[in-house]
């Protein structure tokens, strides 16, 4: 644990000379990433404003955006009159909205919070994001505190989890031949990871850990435990109850598919605490079943 | 039987069908040993995991594809047959693309109607966009150029449609991106069992109509002569044709110019019954489809890339069309006059261009004063005004600058072609700009901006154009016709890097359909300067465009070399087109509203339409963009998309019109 802890203090300390953050506190805060929103709630802080408000009630849900956040409009292209009108401390964006950042920072500093970027561990990153958020707001503290709460709640889940779960394959539905299914460096993996848990898909993946695939290339899967994420498109589900390849998926017939509800895959702290519950109730209530059907 | 024998397509079909089934055994063969594939086809161990695969999966992807193909097929001839034309098919009239629009807005506003049957809205929305072309061909006796011409620009106007529906509903669209463009993916018979009775039945009755629909190789007037009611004939034909390609579209999506290759082949090898034609065309089209599929099947072990084979027909589509236009010897009638915009001659065109140009003024300071804010419509006032300047007076500029290039480009096209429903969209060098950018901007990341592939995107297009139409010495339906065709090519190359979901493509979406959303102020200057500059040259050759309408004839006689003149202005036309199509992305029917506004003020003279037009670009330009940032905000609509709505009704009317 100590050296992974030195790991993790190395490239802040590092950065905290860089940046202009460490003054005071910043409190009107706007962003066009949800994670990033998602994050300063966790944190106890209220962003000013936020891309696709409207959008991000139905994709991350928890936590809710209080009513007083303004939407922003398209995350992809913030409507900066709005924003210039708000007068922000500071705009967060994430690497994906780059190309903003020279026209945002006309408006305020700009600061890109990397958390998804394909190549460092995810889990790392995790608290590396969540800590120099929780210094930009003045919450050291609290982000420290969040951050073991979090270690914590996954060792005690871990700790009640059977040792002995096969590998989990974590998908969502594109449509009833598509999935999205999560492999290294997505927030699933890396939560799945903490919980002692083996990942089924070891695949490549794109920069946010995911890859699109058709469900006939988990036939060869046949030892994983399918994992289905909320939400389902409509029809989806219907369509999977006609007799065909999913009925035979080993997977499927093996043992019954886990469903969990939304959560939002691209996510942060709160994010990766949700999905840790949600998978280990899943799991344990599911191993309660075969115990008792036994 | 025995003229089946020797009938002269029996090589090429065999050939191809050798093809599929050599693709077709490798597959299987790497998949099952040859022992087991009849148990896996009829009884399946489904304990055996490659035998579900081959039973559940492969098995039913080859039925739905050979099916999908020979559905293709059987629809593009009926289309060809009713309509007499040679380059009619599902794609380019337009009716795929408006069966698939249709599922997509009913998936997304009231799903509950899919209970209905898919096929049935596919079979609304693909009618609706038929009932538009052939709306807007009708004045010109459903001219086969112009007929095709008026389907593939439906076929943008939607594509811009469901373009901006991706922008604003791009989680909940995820599945459907997969879906529309093309792939055959199956992993059960249910496709099968859905799509084969309704092609029975649609096979059974083309039977029955064989008889009566070769009557239609005849003039109308003969064929009244022998007791056929031609309205309802071909409105059976048509009825039939579109059905069958609804029923395909909602299984297995947009399945790009099959219906199109297919018949086309058929008669190019020398099929003329209609009979032989209605066999021959689907087994054409459901092997060429099969063998293309197996082909990407096996590709795709070697390149981890998803590309759905509908995407896939349709890249191959193009070229088709291409190859397709000289050689089928259509006539392209020559354009009559157009009554609509013989207008009287304005007394002071120089008073009104004055007028124009004062309007254009007030409307950007209009568009820099007036605005929502974070309380909603808000007074003008110095602190605003301060904080337009910055940031939107760069979008009003370049909106203008575009808008001037565009109509400019536009005015060219249409003075040069003697064609007044060209524009600079439909002669594919936007298509060119659009490939070269996505093809940078996926392949070659680390460039800042795609700006050089745009560039070389659009010079490669406009060297195709040339070579493809050196032959029949440039002229315009022609050029416009193959101009579309390139501008066909960007659908699937969209459609390919939606489907395979990667998050970069948010940005992509939001150039294509044209943001002034990333132009900073001195790309604005810039661009302006550019516009001006352009202006200059394009007064420079008046005189050209004050003859060239007057027919070949004339102008040869007053002399003009004829080709170089309109090479060097086809050189014009693509350098503004590029510039501006980097700008406001590659759709947006100015070039075709600007000229026209400029013509019914009576503008007539070439100096003064070109400069009318341009103040009318940057006018309509302006306030497009304005209203697009207003309209839903603080959402913006990007600029692109507010003015190809807008131009592309227009367009419509006034093809209607024609």
């Amino acid at each position: 644990m100590a050296p992974c802890l030195i790991s993790l203090l190395l490239p802040l300390a590092a950065q905290a000379d860089k940046s202009p953050i460490a003054s005071a506190p910043l409190t009107r805060i706007a962003t066009v990433d949800w994670t990033i929103a998602e994050t300063l709630l966790a944190l106890g802080v209220t962003p000013l404003a936020v891309g696709d408000a409207g959008p991000y009630q139905a994709w991350v849900g928890e936590p809710r955006l209080p009513a007083g956040v303004v939407d922003i409009g398209l995350r992809t292209q913030p409507n900066r009159e709005l924003l210039a009108e708000l007068k922000p401390d500071r705009i967060l964006i994430s690497p994906l909205a780059a190309p903003l950042a020279p026209t945002l920072s006309r408006i305020a500093p700009v600061s890109t919070i990397a958390l998804y970027d394909g190549q460092t561990d995810l889990w790392q990153r995790l608290h590396e994001v969540t800590l120099t958020l929780a210094r930009m707001v003045g919450k050291t503290a609290e982000g420290e505190r969040l951050l073991a709460g979090l270690d914590r709640d996954l060792a005690s889940m871990q700790a009640r989890l059977p040792a002995d779960l096969p590998p989990l394959l974590v998908v969502q539905f594109i449509d009833e031949r598509h999935v999205r299914v999560f492999g290294r460096h997505s927030l699933f993996d890396a939560v799945m990871t903490r919980l002692g848990l083996r990942n089924g898909w070891q695949e490549q993946t794109n920069d946010w850990g995911f890859s699109v695939v058709s469900i006939e290339q988990f036939m060869t899967l046949p030892t994983a435990r399918l994992v289905v994420v909320d939400p389902i498109p409509v029809g989806v589900s219907e369509r999977l109850q006609e007799p065909g390849l999913w009925q035979h998926l080993p997977l499927v017939r093996q043992a019954p598919v886990l469903h969990l509800p939304a959560v939002w895959s691209f996510g942060g702290v709160l994010a990766a605490r949700r999905f840790a519950g949600l998978l280990s109730d899943a799991l344990l209530q599911d191993a309660q079943r075969m115990e008792a059907s036994r | 039987m025995k003229r089946l024998l020797t009938s002269p397509l029996l090589r090429p079909v065999s050939i191809l069908l050798g093809l599929t089934l050599l693709l077709a055994y490798w597959e299987l063969a790497r998949q099952l040993p040859g022992a087991l594939w009849w148990q896996s086809l009829f009884t399946p161990n489904l304990d055996d995991v490659s035998q579900a695969v081959v039973h559940f999966s492969w098995l039913p992807r080859l039925a739905v594809t050979l099916l999908a193909g020979a559905a293709l097929g059987l629809a593009g001839t009926l289309m060809q047959q009713v309509l007499r034309n040679p380059l009619a098919s599902p794609t380019t009239l337009g009716v795929a693309s408006g069966a698939q629009l249709a599922l997509m807005m009913v998936t997304l506003f009231a799903p509950s109607w899919l209970l209905l049957g898919r096929e049935w809205i596919a079979m609304a929305g693909g009618s609706l966009a038929m009932a538009l072309v052939f709306a807007l061909a009708w004045r010109r006796q459903l001219n086969p150029v112009v007929i095709v011409f008026a389907g593939l620009v439906i076929n943008l106007y939607l594509a811009a449609i469901s373009m901006g529906l991706l922008l604003f509903f791009q989680e909940e669209l995820k599945g459907l991106l997969v879906w529309g463009s093309g792939s055959l993916v199956q992993n059960s018979w249910s496709g099968v069992s859905y799509l084969l009775p309704r092609l029975l039945a649609a096979a059974g009755l083309a039977v029955v109509l064989v008889r009566p629909l070769a009557v239609l190789e005849l003039d109308d007037a003969s064929a009244r002569s022998l007791g056929v009611s031609l309205q309802h004939l071909r409105f059976a034909g048509l009825g039939l044709a579109v059905f069958v390609t609804a029923c395909v579209v909602s299984v297995v999506g947009l399945i790009g110019f099959i219906g199109l290759a297919a018949p086309a082949m058929v008669r190019l090898l020398g099929i003329r019954q209609l009979g032989q034609r209605l066999l021959w065309a689907p087994i054409l089209g459901a092997l060429l489809l099969a063998a293309t599929d197996l082909l990407l099947q096996s590709l795709s072990r070697f390149w981890p890339v998803l590309i759905p084979t509908g995407a896939m027909t349709a890249l191959l589509g193009a070229p088709l069309l291409l190859w397709l236009i000289p050689r089928l010897g259509i006539k392209s009638g020559t354009p009559k006059a157009n009554a609509g915009l013989l207008v009287a001659r304005h007394p002071a065109p120089a008073r009104l261009i004055g007028l124009l140009l004062v309007g254009l003024l007030l409307v950007v300071v209009a568009s820099l004063l007036f605005g929502q804010g974070m309380t909603g419509w808000c007074w003008p006032s110095w602190l605003r005004w301060q904080a337009q300047l910055e940031w939107r007076l760069p979008r009003s500029l370049a909106a203008g600058a575009a808008g001037v290039l565009l109509a400019l480009a536009g005015t060219l096209l249409q003075r040069v072609s003697n064609n007044p429903m060209a524009s600079p969209e439909l002669l594919g060098v936007s298509g060119g700009t659009f490939m070269g950018v996505i093809a940078t901007a996926l392949l070659l990341p680390a460039l800042p901006l795609p700006l050089v592939g745009g560039l070389l995107g659009a010079f490669a297009c406009l060297l195709l154009l040339v070579v493809v139409n050196r032959k029949h010495g440039f002229q315009p339906e022609r050029i416009l016709l193959s101009g579309i065709a390139i501008t066909a090519l960007f659908e699937p190359l969209q459609a390919i890097a939606l489907a395979n979901g990667d998050l970069r493509v948010q940005q992509l979406l939001s150039w294509m359909s044209g943001s002034t959303y990333y132009v900073t102020l001195p790309v604005a200057y810039g661009l302006v300067g550019l516009a001006l500059l352009m202006l200059a040259a394009c007064l420079l050759v008046t005189r050209w465009l004050d003859l060239m309408p007057m027919g070949a004839a004339v102008a040869t006689a007053l002399g003009i070399r004829l080709n170089r003149a309109q090479l060097a202005i086809l050189l014009l036309v693509a350098v503004l087109t590029a510039s501006a199509t980097l700008v406001v992305g590659p759709l947006s029917f100015v070039g075709l509203l600007a000229p026209h506004m400029a013509k019914l003020m009576g503008l007539v003279r070439a100096r003064w339409h070109l400069l009318g037009a341009a103040a009318s670009g940057a006018l309509l330009m302006v306030s497009a963009d304005w209203v697009g940032q207003q309209i839903l905000f603080p959402q913006e609509v990007p600029v692109g998309l507010v003015s190809t709505l807008l131009g592309g009704a227009y367009f419509m009317w006034c093809l209607r019109r024609l």
